[in-house]
């Protein structure tokens, strides 16, 4: 079969959404299908909202493959007779984050004017495409309260996961993602003026904007935390990775309300590691149960704090946490036959 | 510096512009301080009104975190930004000499003359806003300037694979690479070779266009008796196979009709230190081939080129001297990967 997987993009910025695409076609190749991959630029920007989305909906592959399949938004609105969707988020200053200072637009006649006609539009493109996965339940949840649409969650594995491997619990817990203010991060430094043990946290990744990595050097040098924290502000190699996860003692992954678990829950499963996260993480509970797989406790730096120590002090608890955290993706159903037979049926 | 290859594509195909654009994207990550993305956009030019919605749709497309972009293909060109730098493979030829030729699919058409305007419009404004514009080659140039009335610098594709062209010992052979067909005539080479008398053997390798010339090869190869003089290896090669044919020829023969471009083989040859055969009506080669300097240039008839095949062979120092002399040349022109990113990061 010809299939396009289109999604969008921000030039030059790496994350989840783009690994999602570039596994998905290789994996789709490996499986003897023919497949091109578009990653079409899209900003979240309200001026030129619709302008943008127009651009997309003007995209007509419906000659040109067999399926489409679409991913990040607004690929959702190529217009195709065999569109699948694996639906990753919404544009989300206009859904559950408009009641928030994320929201993208003022709470005033135009900007309701504006939410009201995104929600509509993406409505009527959604209901074109045969079948909607979503990457969790949470996003899937969204999908029937603003759009009243049903979607089944597809849980996204990552590529060759046999890379990683444990080496034994150190003194880390390690933070492998984006730098940006809804990672929080900065909750977790915050965190560590508060432990009492030798434990260490290290974040390594790249923002968006540098301001995001300031703060935290500052908080850094405020607190004197320079011997309690390891900042990597860089995009760290693959191989990297998996040497800073094999060592770590857990991971943490505290983002606000985030859509899906998060490649790097996984990364840490498929290297015996815990999973240190809060109760409103929204996506990452789905993966992560307290005291199973990893501790969940809510954002506060005092309870981080103490949800730090207890890693470092028990680690054999620790460790049998970790070990739990590959056991449950089998249970979840994360790998690619599954993911590659839901979207080519 | 964040530089953005912007490209069209159509799905599911791969050809030299695909190749282009990557190994473009491939050579600016190469650079220091730079990191380069390609940007591909599909594009439908069938049916004609299609296309109205496709110059609005990529000049709707928003670009951030960008710093430069290179455009390389209508209309995914289009796309606004404030530092664009265009290196045009070609026009949308539909709406410019095919146009004026009958040949293109907007004649048929009903708004054919309208949508020709409209690109031509969207064509026009975005020349306007461009820092600066490179062609691929002269006849590109020239339709630029003739159709659109703006100037531009040719800026040569270098070779791909450069790196592979390394030079050798020279051997007892002359090398005719390339596609093999009545356009490129390598027939004349080897008719050539019933004249000369010297002992050296002629090698043409490269993938045929037609069967019916590979036939003829043959049969001339047969019928002057050149079967130990003469190896044809038509046929798909390595681009390893093909270095090495070149690296350790005496010399290079590349006599296609009316080049538009200085010529891959040229390149390759000169790049590798080796002087070059041409004819006098093979275009663009000429840019490189300069008689008695670099190579020699001949009239198009077996005689002749018999003749210089003659004089590469029995005065060896003064070929390599012109081998020499064609490697600096070629260095000159500056075809290079580090000018031609340099040329298009400058402007």
């Amino acid at each position: 079969m010809k299939i396009a997987i289109v999604s969008s993009f921000v030039p030059f910025v790496y994350g989840g959404a783009r690994y999602i695409a570039d596994w998905l076609a290789q994996k789709l190749l490996e499986h003897g299908h023919q497949v091109e991959r578009f990653y079409l630029p899209f900003v979240d920007r309200t001026d030129d909202l619709f302008d943008q989305i127009l651009a997309f909906r003007l995209i007509d592959l419906s000659s040109a493959c067999d399926r489409l399949i679409a991913l990040r938004p607004p690929a959702h609105v190529l217009p195709h007779p065999n569109k699948v969707l694996w639906f990753i988020h919404h544009i989300r200053g206009f859904y559950d984050l408009w009641d928030t200072p994320y929201r993208m637009a003022p709470d005033n006649p135009s900007g309701r004017a504006i939410r009201a006609c995104l929600i509509e539009l993406d409505t009527r493109t959604i209901r074109e495409a045969r079948r909607v996965f979503t990457n969790s339940q949470v996003v899937a949840k969204r999908l029937l309260n603003y759009n009243g649409i049903p979607a089944t969650p597809l849980y996204p594995p990552i590529l060759s996961p046999e890379r990683f491997h444990n080496d034994g619990y150190g003194d880390e817990i390690v933070v492998i993602c984006r730098i940006e203010l809804h990672k929080r991060q900065w909750l977790l430094v915050e965190a560590m003026r508060y432990v009492e043990t030798a434990v260490k946290l290290r974040l390594c990744g790249t923002s968006m904007n540098s301001a995001n990595i300031d703060a935290i050097r500052a908080t850094i040098t405020r607190h004197s935390l320079q011997s309690k924290v390891i900042l990597e502000d860089r995009w760290i190699s693959e191989q990297e990775k998996i040497e800073r996860l094999a060592s770590a003692l857990a991971v943490a992954y505290v983002p606000q309300d985030e859509d899906s678990y998060g490649y790097c829950s996984l990364e840490a499963a498929h290297a015996d590691k815990a999973v240190l996260t809060t109760d409103d993480s929204g996506g990452v509970l789905e993966l992560v149960s307290n005291e199973i797989n990893g501790l969940v406790v809510p954002p506060d730096p005092r309870a981080l704090a103490d949800a730090m120590d207890r890693l470092f002090v028990d680690r054999s608890r620790t460790a049998a946490m970790g070990e739990a955290n590959k056991s449950r993706l089998q249970q979840l159903g994360v790998d690619w036959d599954t993911v590659v037979r839901a979207l080519t049926s | 510096m964040n530089v953005l290859v912007i490209n069209n594509a159509a799905p599911f195909i791969r050809g030299g512009a695909e190749e282009l654009a990557d190994e473009l994207v491939r050579r600016l990550n190469a650079t220091k301080g730079i990191t380069a993305e390609l940007l591909r956009v599909p594009f439908r030019w069938e049916p004609a009104e299609c296309i109205a919605e496709q110059i609005l749709l990529n000049r709707s497309l928003q670009l951030y975190q960008v710093d430069r972009v290179i455009g390389l293909k209508f209309p995914a060109y289009l796309i606004p930004h404030s530092c664009k730098v265009l290196w045009l493979l070609h026009q949308f030829r539909q709406a410019y000499d095919l146009y004026e030729s009958g040949l293109s699919h907007l004649r048929g058409h009903k708004a054919g003359e309208r949508i020709a305007q409209l690109i031509r419009n969207a064509d026009n404004q975005c020349f306007r806003e461009c820092r600066a514009i490179y062609t691929l080659s002269s006849v590109t140039q020239s339709r630029l300037r003739k159709f659109n009335g703006f100037d531009s610098t040719v800026l040569t594709q270098p070779l791909v694979d450069g790196e592979l062209f390394t030079g050798g010992e020279y051997g007892d052979y002359v090398f005719a690479g390339g596609r093999v067909g009545p356009g490129k005539r390598q027939h004349l080479l080897v008719e050539a070779m019933r004249y000369a008398k010297t002992p050296f053997k002629l090698v043409v390798a490269g993938p045929p266009d037609e069967a019916a010339y590979t036939g003829r090869l043959e049969k001339l190869v047969a019928k002057y008796d050149l079967g130990d003089r003469v190896e044809l290896r038509l046929g798909f090669h390595s681009r390893h196979a093909i270095a090495k044919l070149v690296n350790h020829a005496l010399a290079c023969a590349y006599l296609p009709i009316d080049e538009d471009s200085l010529g891959y083989v040229t390149m390759e040859a000169f790049c590798a230190g080796k002087a070059v055969i041409a004819a006098e009506d093979s275009g663009g080669v000429l840019e490189l081939v300069h008689d008695a300097e670099t190579g020699f240039i001949a009239p198009a008839d077996p005689e002749n080129l018999a003749e210089r095949l003659e004089r590469l062979v029995s005065d060896r120092s003064k070929t390599i001297a012109m081998g020499l002399a064609a490697k600096s040349l070629l260095n000159t022109k500056n075809l290079s990967w580090d000018a031609t990113v340099d040329r298009l990061l400058s402007s």
